[in-house]
């Protein structure tokens, strides 16, 4: 019996019904995720397909190739920064069957189609269609629909494509700086979208946009959905041309897409290779402990944690990732809007990001944290040790953001009252995130891609960091109420509030789930290990 | 902890009483009492799925059981953790290891994480590593090693910090001969010794060679126990098992066309 794509969508939904199954938290996840998907879609649906409603065509051409853009670019950062790749149909699994690799890429295509990211994308953009029709009459809004079913299928390949690329340099020891620099390039390309749109909207010079949304109009991004327009304006020559460009486009990333795929299929049984370092001649705990770190159960626990977030991929991706943001946000906030204050509040953003990157800490090791649970690690010394292991990364991150932040906005006197919100914003982070990681962890699969996600996971992981900012917002607004109300005198009182401020929080986190871990070791290791 | 450190059955390594898990709707174990004496060398036999891994997960403070006891050394695990888990090593079956480690490194980290004090754990590891042939100066890490080389250097954390009571999940699966004789040899220095070792397997070759004491699992439930001479009889002891877990025989008619 031949294989065809509809076998792939039916494990696909076999995966995802089978997850839910005797799970109510990840039922109510996935409710969540629902009505967030709705909610998207609807407010998609009416921001498209307003302008043509009021009959505008004008505003219609500006806001669609724009707003389509976004929605590729999208699919394009979210899965790397936020929800990961839903990887319940991992090529790796297929690699003995008998499939020929354009069945494969074929079936994981369309079983990507089938899913509330998709369906929540395809009905927001079905608002273009809605417009065209208003605009131009039936042809329009068939070219529209097309034109917004090829979009759905660019946003889809472009967002495998990438990630399987990605995972294959990250997996790849050697090649990890260079993803560094690649991910850092393309974080970087935010940045003139988003001085574009904060110009825009500050000086709603509608001319200057325009251009924007011309030109966008004619990448790959914004093509596959004004091409309803371009009829609707009588420039139906610009339809097959544009509809050339988004399909070759679409040519190359399945392309590109198989062509890694065949890679990460091989991985999964050859990785790696034994890695050939110098033997050596130092004693046990001084190969595990570094000199700054004291030779008992805290350090060895540290030390174990330093060496995990470099020597795992998964958790190099998420510390690459925040440390990209980290530096790339602000200073592009900064420089886009045209007010010189500083972006205090993207501080608070960033150092609560820091802290969400523990959300599910003791998932990253999985069934593995049993060795700590036959030693019978305390939990106070286990969630210091955790958070002092991540410190060692995050503390030097947290020092060059400020020093970049301080230096772009031209205010070094502000420096160290930005560090101190950095800090508390940091601090306070963990105090939400910690009883969160013994609480709510979930399992993540056993798989070498880093952005991998069981299925429901993905919800799981969005929903629990946007908490956590949320959290911390809520709980640094003293500060930022504090740093208004102070003035000059905060330039100097910030720095020892804020060290402070999070010290405390972090001392009541701490304290309350130091306890909470000690009652619930067995539970937690059993929902980390649990097998996907 | 209010609750006393009295120590009861002194003359049992490992006493479980009534210990119940149900997965869901599904029973694992099925309330089991198993006393195992100090200095014994026991094997809990079973087919797959009969319930061992959960069994022991329960006695060593890995899985909490939904009703029993389980002693080790007279330290109850589950309201006195702290005493029971120091007295015992435990190497797990399908489990991880920190396997983003060295050999030495691993080692390193389960010493200290057991309190040992810095320069023990030096002189130990390297001996472990030298006697299992894990290699001295071996830099490798655990993810890379080999199936074999994986149960050695978990057996090698096990033993470490010199527990009372080792036990151990299916150590032999995987196993190379060469390797498997070692690691018998190590366990039977170590019970001569006073140690005691119960471990899991569906090996009868190795568990008549080895055990003094055996027990017999299926479906959540020990079928059989005593010493190896009182559950063989004058029988083999998988002609005994095959019969206590109540397996098919082949009768050639089915698989016709393979």
């Amino acid at each position: 019996m031949a294989v065809k794509a509809h076998h792939f969508v039916r494990l696909k939904l076999r995966l995802t019904a089978n997850g839910l199954r005797g799970q109510s938290w990840r039922v109510v996840m996935f409710v969540l995720g629902a009505l967030f998907g709705l909610f998207g879609a609807f407010t998609g649906y009416i921001i498209f397909c307003l302008p043509g409603l009021l009959e505008k065509q004008r505003a219609a051409e500006i806001v669609t190739p724009l707003g389509g853009a976004l929605i590729v670019l999208s699919w394009l950062f979210v899965p790397l920064l936020l929800f990961g790749v839903d990887e319940s149909l991992d090529p790796a699994r297929f690699a003995l069957l008998p499939l020929r690799r354009p069945t494969l890429i074929k079936g994981l295509l369309v079983a990507s189609l089938v899913g509330l990211p998709a369906l929540a994308t395809f009905v927001a953009t079905l608002g273009v269609v809605h417009a065209a029709a208003r605009l131009g009459g039936p042809a329009a809004a068939l070219t529209a629909l097309a034109g917004v079913a090829s979009g759905l299928l660019l946003c889809v390949a472009i967002s495998r494509a990438v990630t399987s690329a990605f995972a294959t340099a990250l997996r790849s020891r050697r090649a990890r700086d260079l993803a560094t620099v690649l991910l850092a390039g393309t974080t970087a390309l935010i940045g003139p979208l988003q001085i574009a749109a904060l110009a825009g909207a500050q000086y709603a010079d509608w001319g200057r946009f325009g251009v924007v949304a011309d030109v966008v109009a004619w990448t790959p991004f914004g093509a596959p959905y004004s091409v309803g327009l371009d009829v609707a304006a009588g420039r139906a020559w610009a339809v097959p041309v544009k509809f050339v460009m988004v399909l070759a486009t679409l040519g190359v990333l399945l392309w590109w897409w198989s062509a890694t795929v065949e890679k990460a299929m091989l991985g999964a049984a050859g990785a790696g290779g034994a890695r050939q370092r110098a033997a050596s001649r130092r004693g046990a705990v001084a190969e595990l402990v570094p000199r700054w770190l004291p030779a008992n159960r805290f350090g060895a626990l540290t030390a174990r944690e330093v060496r995990y977030w470099w020597r795992e991929t998964r958790r190099r991706a998420s510390l690459i990732t925040f440390f990209v943001i980290g530096v790339f946000l602000p200073v592009f906030v900064t420089l886009g809007s045209e007010s010189s204050t500083t972006p205090t509040g993207m501080l608070i953003f960033v150092g609560a990001l820091a802290a969400a990157t523990l959300a599910n800490q003791f998932g990253f090791e999985g069934s593995a944290y049993a060795a700590n649970v036959v030693a019978g690690v305390p939990g106070r010394v286990e969630l210091t040790s955790r958070v002092a292991g991540f410190t060692v990364y995050a503390g030097p991150a947290l020092v060059a953001i400020t020093l970049v932040v301080g230096g772009v906005t031209n205010r070094p006197q502000e420096i160290p009252a930005l560090f101190g919100t950095l800090v508390a914003a940091f601090a306070v982070g963990l105090a939400i995130v910690l009883p969160v990681s013994v609480g709510a962890a979930y399992p993540l699969p056993d798989t070498v891609n880093p952005f991998a996600m069981s299925s429901g996971g993905g919800m799981a992981k969005g929903l629990l960091s946007i908490g956590a900012l949320f959290g911390t917002a809520l709980a640094t607004a003293p500060l930022l109420l504090g740093s208004w109300l102070l003035g000059d005198a905060w330039l100097w009182l910030g720095l020892p509030i804020g060290v402070g401020y999070g010290a405390a929080a972090f001392a009541i986190g701490l304290r309350l789930t130091g306890p909470m871990l000690d009652r619930r070791m067995p539970e937690l290791l059993a929902t980390v290990s649990a097998a996907q | 902890m209010t609750v006393p450190h009295q120590r009861t059955h002194p003359e049992s390594a490992l006493a479980l009483h009534g210990l119940v898990k149900r997965f869901e709707t599904k029973v694992a174990v099925a309330g089991i009492d198993l006393d195992v004496p100090a200095g014994s060398f026991f094997g809990l036999l079973g087919p797959n799925g009969a319930g061992k891994t959960t069994t022991l997960s329960m006695a060593v403070g890995l899985l909490r059981p939904d009703a029993g006891q389980a002693r080790v050394l007279g330290y109850d695990v589950w309201a006195d953790p702290i005493a029971a888990k120091a007295r015992i090593g435990v190497l797990p079956d399908g489990v991880r290891l920190f396997d983003r480690l060295t050999g030495t490194e691993l080692l390193a980290y389960h010493g200290l994480l057991r309190g040992m004090d810095a320069g023990d754990v030096d002189r130990r590891a390297a001996e472990l590593m030298d006697v299992l042939e894990l290699g001295t100066g071996n830099r490798t890490l655990v993810v890379d090693y080999s199936a074999g080389m994986k149960k050695k250097i978990g057996l090698a954390c096990a033993l470490l910090h010199a527990p009372r009571l080792l036990v151990l999940d299916e150590p032999f699966e995987a196993v190379d001969p060469v390797s498997a004789a070692l690691i018998r040899d190590i366990l039977h220095r170590y019970v001569a010794g006073g140690g005691t070792v119960v471990f899991s397997s569906h090996v009868m070759a190795v568990v008549e060679r080895l055990c003094s004491h055996v027990a017999i699992m299926a479906d959540g439930a020990i079928r059989v126990r005593g010493t190896l001479a009182e559950v063989r009889g004058d029988r083999s002891l998988e002609d005994v098992f095959v019969e206590v877990v109540g397996g098919r025989t082949a009768t050639g008619s089915e698989l016709a066309w393979l």
